[in-house]
Formats: C-alpha cells, sequence, structure tokens
C-alpha cells in the first residue's frame, strides 16, 4: 500500500512521459485520482488506536551500508501523505497555466509527490536523505523552466540553499549512524530510537538536523530564498512548494530532531522557543511591509512555520498535536491563497497592492475569488471556525503552560497576522474599480474549484477538528513520552548550557 | 458641415465645442455609438412606460396614503391609460404605435424574468418586476435640489398652492380624526407630501413625452432612417421644441372626485417646469448614492452648493453597478430586460459578454443621456441664441461662449466634478 503511494505516481510520470500532450493530460489526471483514492483507503485502513508505525513494509536493499526500503506510516506522516495526495490533485486536475511542454510539468510534479511521500514514509534515514534530495531536481526545474523573470536566479537560489539542507541532514545522519552503530552504520529509525548518547554528542548532531531542517522549512534567519522562489514560481508550483513540499522541515523537526535527540532538545526548546516567537514576529512585520501580494503571502508563510516550531519546543501532547494540525492547516490556507493570488495575477496582470483595488465588484471584479481571499485570509489569522483557529489555539494552549513569553509573542503575530491581511483584503477587494483598466477577463468555474474545495475543507475542518487531530493524538503522546518529564528551563540561562 | 468662422476654442473641451458647432452632439458620430444610443432608448422607453404610468398613478390616486404597501401595483385602469403623445387618440402623436401600455411591458409584467406566472407579490418580492424605485429616486433629486428655473417651485410655496393642498388633505382624510389631527399639529410635513406628490406628477408627465419619443426613435432606426448620431440628436430637438409647451399639472382623485393642486390654468410648461430640471437634477446632480461614488462629508467631498453636485448619469461611475444599495441598478435591470437583439449581440463580443451585460449597457445608457444632454444644449441654443449658420461672427461667438459655459461644468475641478465626468471617457469606443 505505502509503495503503491510512492511508485504508483512515478509509473504515471513515466507513462504520461512518454504521451501525447493532449493526452498527457488525461493520464495525469487519472494517475493523481487514484492516489488520491488511495490516500482516502490508507485512512480507512489507519488503526487510531494503534500506537507506532504501521503498514510497515521492508526489503532489503544495500545491507552493507545500512541502506534499506523500510517503510511505515504513524499519526505524523499520515496526514501529510493526504495532502500532499490532495494538493497534487488540485493542481494536475485544474491547472490552467502551462500551456508548454505539459507531458513534462506533469512529470516532474509526480516526481516531487513520490519524492516528498518517499521521504515521510521512510523508516531509514538514508532512504529519507535519498528521497529528499532526489526532491530537489523536479523541484529545481519546474522553476527554472516555468517560473517567472528572475526563474533562474529562483532556482539556483533555492538549490543551493536546499542542498546545503540535505548536506547538513545527510552529515547529522551518517555521524548518528557511526556513532549508534556497532561498528557498523546504523539507519534504521526504530533502532535508532533506543540509542543513547551523550548529551553533548546528541547536541551537535541536533544542531545539524536543526539546521538542515530549518533551511528546508524555512525558519528566520534561513528564509532567504523562500521569498524569491516562491514569487517566482508559477502558481501550481507554489501550491506544490508552500503546500506539501517546506513541510518536510517541519516534519523532519518532529520526526527527527525531537524524537532521536530528547534530551538535547529539551535543553535547547526554551531558546528555539524564543526564536519561533521571534520568527513569527519577523514573518509577520516583513509581511506587513511588502507591496506584493504574493511576496505578502510568502512572508506570512515563514511566519507560519514558526508556530510549528514553537509547538516541537513545547513538546506537550496538545501543542504536538497542534503543531501537526498547524502543517496541514498551514499547507491548505498556503495552497489557497496562493492559488488565489495566482488568479489575481493572471487576470489583473500584476501583484502590486497600490494597484489592485475593487475586486469584489460583481460584475467586472472577482467577487467570489474575492470572497475566498477573504475567508483564507481570516483562516490565516485564526479567526474561529477555521482550521486556522484550531491549529493556533492547541498551539498556543500547550506551549503557554512551558513557554508563556515565546507564546505571547505568537499570539502578538497572529493579531499581526490580521493587520497585513486586512492592508491585503482592503487594498485588493475593496474600493472602486479603475475604469481605464478594468477590463479583466473572468475567472472561469474550473479556476474557481481549487479554491472552493481548499476552503470547504478548512471550514470543515475549523468545525469538526476531531476529524484532524485524531490521527496524530497516539504519536504526539509517544514523542512527549520520549521527551524528559521535567522542563530544564522556562527561561534560558546560560549556565544550563554548560552542564 | 459647417465651416467655422471663428479660430479654434482653447477650452478644456474644443474638439466637442468645435462639434456642436457643427451642429453635433457631445457623443462622437459613429455607427456603434448610434446603435447603442437608439437601443438603449428602446430598452428605457418599456419601463419608461411603466414608470410613467405608475408615477401619476401615485401622484392621483395613492397620493397620502401613509402606508403605500401597493403602490408600486399598478391597476389596470392605468395600464389601459392613453398616453396623449401615441396611438390614434393621441393630442401629439409622436410614436406612431398604441397608447396603452407596451405589449413588451404586459408580457414581463405577467411572468417577468422568471417566466412563470405567480402570484404578484411574489413577483414583487423576487424584485422579478419593473422597479419604481429608481424612477422614486429621480423624482426626489428633481425635489430636493432648488433653484433649477421653472415657475412651479416658488408656486408649490404660494398660498394658492397651500389653499388648493389644504382642500386635497382634508378632503383625502375625510371621517379619519388621527390623520387630521396629526395634519392640525404637523401642518408643514403633510404640505410637503403634496409638494412631492406634485413632482410625482411632473416627472410622470415628463415621461409620458419621452417613452413615445424613445419608441418612435427607435422604430425609425429600424427602418433606416437615422444615419447618424446628429439625426438623433436632432430628432429630440425637434421633439423638445414641439412638445415644449403642453401643460404641466398635479390633480389628486380623491373617491371619485378632482382636486387640482396644481391647475393646467396656470400654465406650467413641460419644457421649463419638467425637462429642464430633468436633466439638471438627474443628469448633473442627483444625490450621492450609496455606493455609487465614494464620498465623505468630514473630508468635504459633499458640496455645501446643491450646484455643485455631481453624482448624476453624466458623471456616475458605471463600473460598480450591480453592486448592493446602488439605485441606478435596478434601472439598469430594468433595461437589461428590453434590449433589442442586435444590442444583445453587440454586448456579447466585449469584455465579458452576458456576465457583465448590466455595465455595458449602463455605459450605453452613459453615452445615450450625454446625447440627450446634447439636444437639450443644442435647443437652450436655438432657444436662446442663434442659429449654427448664422453669418454674423459675433452671434457665433455668443454661441461659442454658451457651449463653453455648458461643458466648463465637466471641466470644473471642484471637488473633483473634472475627474468624476464621463465625458472623456465616452469620446472612446473602449469605455464599455
Amino acid at each position: 500500500m505505502l509503495s503503491a503511494l510512492i511508485w504508483l505516481p512515478v509509473l504515471g510520470a513515466l507513462f504520461t512521459g512518454i504521451l501525447l500532450p493532449k493526452w498527457a493530460k488525461v493520464s495525469a489526471i487519472a494517475t493523481s485520482s487514484i492516489v488520491l483514492f488511495l490516500n482516502l483507503l490508507l485512512l480507512r485502513q489507519f488503526n487510531l488506536g494503534e500506537g507506532g508505525f504501521q503498514l510497515q513494509e521492508n526489503l532489503t536493499w544495500l545491507d552493507s551500508i545500512g541502506l534499506n526500503y523500510s517503510l511505515g506510516i504513524d499519526g505524523l506522516s499520515l496526514p501529510l501523505v493526504v495532502l500532499n495526495g490532495l494538493i497534487t490533485w488540485l493542481v494536475v486536475c485544474f491547472d490552467r497555466e502551462i500551456e508548454e511542454r505539459k507531458p513534462l510539468f506533469y512529470v516532474l510534479i509526480f516526481l516531487i509527490h513520490s519524492s516528498f511521500s518517499g521521504a515521510v514514509l521512510s523508516l531509514n534515514t538514508l532512504l529519507f536523505v535519498l528521497f529528499y534530495e532526489v526532491e530537489l531536481i523536479p523541484i529545481y526545474l519546474v522553476i527554472a523552466i516555468w517560473g517567472g523573470k528572475q526563474k533562474n536566479y529562483a532556482a539556483i537560489k533555492f538549490l543551493i540553499f536546499t542542498a546545503i539542507s540535505g548536506i547538513l541532514i545527510l552529515a547529522g545522519f551518517l555521524a548518528l549512524a557511526w556513532l549508534s552503530g556497532n561498528g557498523g552504520a546504523l539507519f534504521d529509525y526504530q533502532a535508532l530510537q533506543s540509542v543513547s548518547l551523550p548529551l553533548s554528542t546528541q547536541i551537535i548532531l541536533l544542531l545539524l538536523l536543526l539546521g538542515g531542517f530549518a533551511i528546508k522549512a524555512p525558519f528566520v534567519p534561513f528564509h532567504t530564498w523562500l521569498p524569491d522562489t516562491y514569487v517566482e514560481s508559477i502558481t501550481p508550483v507554489v501550491m506544490m512548494l508552500g503546500g506539501v513540499v517546506a513541510k518536510l522541515g517541519t516534519y523532519g523537526l518532529f520526526r527527527f530532531c525531537v524524537s532521536l535527540f530528547p534530551d538535547a532538545w529539551s535543553l535547547l526548546s526554551p531558546w528555539i522557543a524564543l526564536w519561533a516567537g521571534l520568527g513569527i514576529l519577523y514573518g509577520a512585520v516583513t509581511a506587513i511591509a511588502q507591496k506584493d501580494i504574493k511576496r505578502m503571502v510568502a512572508y506570512s508563510s515563514i511566519g507560519h512555520m514558526s508556530y510549528i516550531l514553537l509547538a516541537a519546543a513545547a513538546g506537550t501532547p496538545l501543542s504536538l498535536v497542534g503543531g501537526i494540525a498547524q502543517m496541514v492547516s498551514h499547507g491548505l490556507i498556503l495552497a489557497l491563497l496562493f492559488d488565489l493570488v495566482g488568479i489575481i495575477e493572471k487576470k489583473v496582470g500584476t501583484r502590486e497592492l497600490d494597484v489592485l483595488n475593487g475586486l469584489l465588484n460583481p460584475l467586472r471584479g472577482f467577487p467570489t475569488i474575492s470572497a475566498l481571499l477573504i475567508l483564507g485570509g481570516m483562516a490565516s489569522a485564526g479567526i474561529p471556525g477555521m482550521l486556522g483557529f484550531i491549529a493556533e489555539f492547541l498551539v498556543f494552549q500547550g506551549s503557554f503552560v512551558k513557554f508563556p513569553i515565546p507564546t505571547l509573542l505568537a499570539i502578538l503575530g497572529t493579531g499581526l497576522t490580521a493587520v497585513y491581511f486586512v492592508i491585503l483584503l482592503n487594498r485588493t477587494c475593496f474600493g472602486k474599480l479603475d475604469n481605464a483598466t478594468a477590463y479583466y477577463p473572468k475567472v472561469f468555474r474550473s479556476e474557481q474549484i481549487p479554491a472552493l474545495v481548499l476552503t470547504s475543507i478548512i471550514i470543515f475542518l475549523g468545525i469538526q477538528p476531531q476529524w484532524l487531530t485524531a490521527w496524530s493524538e497516539t504519536v504526539a503522546t509517544q514523542i512527549t513520552d520520549r521527551l524528559p518529564s521535567v522542563t530544564i528551563a522556562q527561561t534560558p540561562s546560560p549556565s544550563s548550557f554548560r552542564k | 458641415m459647417l465651416t467655422s468662422q471663428l479660430p479654434p476654442s482653447t477650452h478644456p473641451f474644443a474638439d466637442i465645442i468645435h462639434r456642436l458647432e457643427q451642429g453635433g452632439s457631445m457623443l462622437p458620430d459613429t455607427e456603434e455609438n448610434l446603435m447603442q444610443i437608439i437601443g438603449l432608448y428602446k430598452a428605457y422607453a418599456v419601463p419608461m412606460d411603466f414608470y410613467w404610468r405608475d408615477l401619476l398613478y401615485i401622484a392621483e390616486q395613492v397620493f397620502l396614503d401613509p402606508l403605500p404597501a401597493f403602490k408600486y401595483f399598478l391597476p389596470q385602469e392605468y395600464l389601459d391609460l392613453a398616453n396623449h403623445y401615441a396611438g390614434e387618440t393621441a393630442d401629439l402623436r409622436i410614436w406612431r404605435g398604441y397608447s396603452t401600455a407596451h405589449q413588451e411591458l404586459l408580457d414581463f409584467m405577467a411572468k417577468g424574468e422568471l417566466k412563470t406566472k405567480i402570484p404578484k407579490l411574489f413577483h414583487h418580492l423576487y424584485h422579478d418586476r419593473i422597479n419604481m424605485e429608481f424612477a422614486e429616486e429621480c423624482m426626489r433629486a428633481m425635489f430636493w435640489h432648488r433653484n433649477m428655473g421653472g415657475l412651479l417651485e416658488p408656486y408649490m410655496d404660494s398660498e394658492e398652492y397651500k389653499q388648493n393642498a389644504d382642500r386635497a388633505i382634508r378632503a383625502y382624510f375625510q371621517g379619519n380624526p388621527i390623520m387630521l389631527g396629526l395634519y392640525r399639529l404637523f401642518p408643514e410635513m403633510f404640505l410637503e407630501q403634496c409638494r412631492q406628490a406634485t413632482m410625482y406628477s411632473v416627472l410622470g408627465l415628463f415621461w409620458e413625452v419621452m417613452a413615445p419619443v424613445f419608441f418612435e426613435m427607435s422604430d425609425i432606426y429600424d427602418e433606416g432612417g437615422f444615419k447618424g448620431v446628429p439625426d438623433a440628436m436632432n430628432f429630440l430637438v425637434n421633439g423638445i421644441f414641439a412638445i415644449a409647451g403642453r401643460p404641466i399639472y398635479h390633480r389628486v382623485n380623491i373617491r371619485g372626485e378632482w382636486f387640482d393642486l396644481v391647475p393646467k390654468a396656470k400654465g406650467f410648461t413641460w419644457l421649463y417646469e419638467a425637462a429642464f430640471p430633468y436633466v439638471e437634477a438627474v443628469f448633473y446632480r442627483t444625490s450621492p448614492f450609496r455606493g455609487t461614488k465614494s464620498y465623505n462629508a468630514q473630508a468635504q467631498e459633499v458640496p455645501t452648493d446643491q450646484n455643485d453636485f455631481h453624482y448624476g448619469v453624466l458623471y456616475a461611475d458605471k463600473f460598480p453597478v450591480a453592486s448592493a444599495g446602488i439605485p441606478p441598478t435596478l434601472l439598469h435591470q430594468d433595461m437589461y430586460h428590453f434590449l433589442p437583439p442586435y444590442l444583445i449581440d453587440y454586448y456579447q463580443k466585449f469584455c465579458r459578454g452576458k456576465d457583465d451585460m448590466l455595465i455595458q449597457l449602463a455605459v450605453s445608457f452613459q453615452r445615450s443621456m450625454y446625447n440627450v444632454t446634447s439636444a437639450v444644449i443644442q435647443a437652450g441654443r436655438a432657444a436662446f441664441l442663434y442659429p449654427l449658420d448664422d453669418p454674423n461672427p459675433r452671434h457665433l461667438l455668443a454661441n461659442r461662449a454658451y457651449f463653453e459655459g455648458q461643458l466648463t461644468r465637466f471641466a470644473n475641478p471642484k471637488y473633483g466634478m473634472n475627474k468624476a465626468a464621463r465625458i472623456l471617457a465616452i469620446q472612446s469606443q473602449n469605455y464599455r
């Protein structure tokens, strides 16, 4: 089952790649639909009450170097796999931007999809790195081929940053494997969980991995690749990047940083929480300063990813459930916002906040798109009744008991989120259309479908959050159990480092 | 074509002034413009046929009803009311058609946009009807703005009018001690209601003329009669002069007896008491409809002088049409139901086709009203000044000063009136 989720898209990609362009779309839709169906089937097969990894698959591959094909799924990876399936399906089925080299585009999207699924399903750290690295190539290509004016710059920047991220992670895993194995290298994730390393070693390895995943997520100050990459990527690509791929960073945080180095994590967590709080504020303040709506959404993403970092730092069951929910919430909301921003840019021809106006106009504007943008903004700002609120509230409630000041900073960041979304919505949707320029083409129904689907899910899960949080409650408890029961310090003190 | 003996005008709208001096309209003479304005006249004429009948019904029958919930439910008597300017029985026949309500109007009233016969109340509540709200807004604009010329306005403040109104009020509320008691307590309030009813009658009588004028123009166009925009404008100019002296009056029917508030014998005429004030109030000034134009009293964006109001059809931003709370939307909705097929086909080719037809027809309406205003300007010139082909250069200079004076209203920077005016926009065919 899990292998099918990884390899079926690859097969679909191969098949799609050899077809004529007019048939490529049909093949891509069929493939993504089957994969989405398998994802839904996976939800049925997953046992909520069962701890540990389920549906495991093990295949000896290069045993001599410790690289084995080990897959498994738990409450952390399941939501991300399904999110990946959903966003890929929306991107493939409803994309209207790609005019040239369609088959190649679908091939690359499926490769991104498969490598993401492979990474989050891997129970072997080397296999994880393999999928993690493989993903870079199709992403680089989709940015470089279909991107905006600065596509080459953005693609190269993304490649360099993410390659460094990969190198750090690989170094961390290699070091961990050598230090953990009795004479050999240990890459098996489940076995690594029972390895106990000295605290100083844990800290060094943790910092390596944390650096790698902080670039991928990204967290401030490792974020500088993100605005350029997101802004230069076309809508379907940025939906995949922001909605899905970035979650590899936060997934790695939960899966490896917190779970494999619990002592070191607990020691550093006050600093990490503070880092998260400042990152949230930085993202919000920078977003407020933007004049380009896509860039504004990109910076908002930086801030919102830091909520997950705060949740991980707190390490309480509630905050971890909130953090996983925030991964899904962020993925859905960001994909929605980028989709809507992409439609506006395509129809109006600009993303400039000072030029856009009056898009709620019922006949000459985009009333549905504007209404969905308002809903997306509300969801991102954590307005109750939508998924964003649930995720952020869980994070805040879970982390406040351990780190009140960073949590208050995060809450302040949520308030600032409302500020920049009010600015965005006020300038973009309200006001009057410019009579000289407002002859925009209409938005077709099919273009509205992805946003309608995403909004529906955001609202539904906002009203019925149990359908999301239930998957990850068990794994959150398991991760928390691995962390030391005593909080080292609420406020970081230099002396705590010298221990 | 006339050749001007004068040097070129230096006015910001010199091109348009030269066109007016040539006997043209403010609207450029193109086939597209002609088709748009005539099509719109026809689409406007059908609901207008309802408007004038209902306005007279409200003025004559509903009058001071404190709860006029059914004032838009026009009785058969008023649908059958013979138009004085159409059909065989016309006093002055303008339209060659019939004098009773237009057949397209009757068909629409029967089934509405739903194309289903359901109780009239449901059609009404669903706004699947001819919307009188815009007509009433025009009436209020005429009523509210002051000093627009004519003798009716001072007459409504005269003792004679007050006595006429007093008689009508007492007769209307005969046997109703509560209302008569209120009248004793607040006589000015009732008097003001009478003045408003008079204004209903004035606008009803104005549109009683305009509906057959527009029907006739549509028929002439369909027969290939108009060769350009100036032809259409000149038809209006000639019509204005033909109708100018027709009476403006107000009478009320109370239990079968007619009471005159403004008797015909007073000699108030159509051109001065209805046409000129209508153009001034509705085309130039109106009131700042909520949502039509962003205005802010605290920022002193709302003129203190009524002469400076500039929210009329000639200034209105048509792009927000269909937004909630903008009365002209209802007018455009009314016209939308009666567009001639050639205009529907035309709109399909531009912008969003059927989806934003309401705005496209609103812009055509704006063009057509610029043409009507041109006719009024030319009629004013003909009435008070000199022929366009006058050999005396001093007379031509006087004409030019008049035209420039008229066009300066659109160039006035006060309160941003120059930016709001759509006169430059309509010069281009791309303004849709």
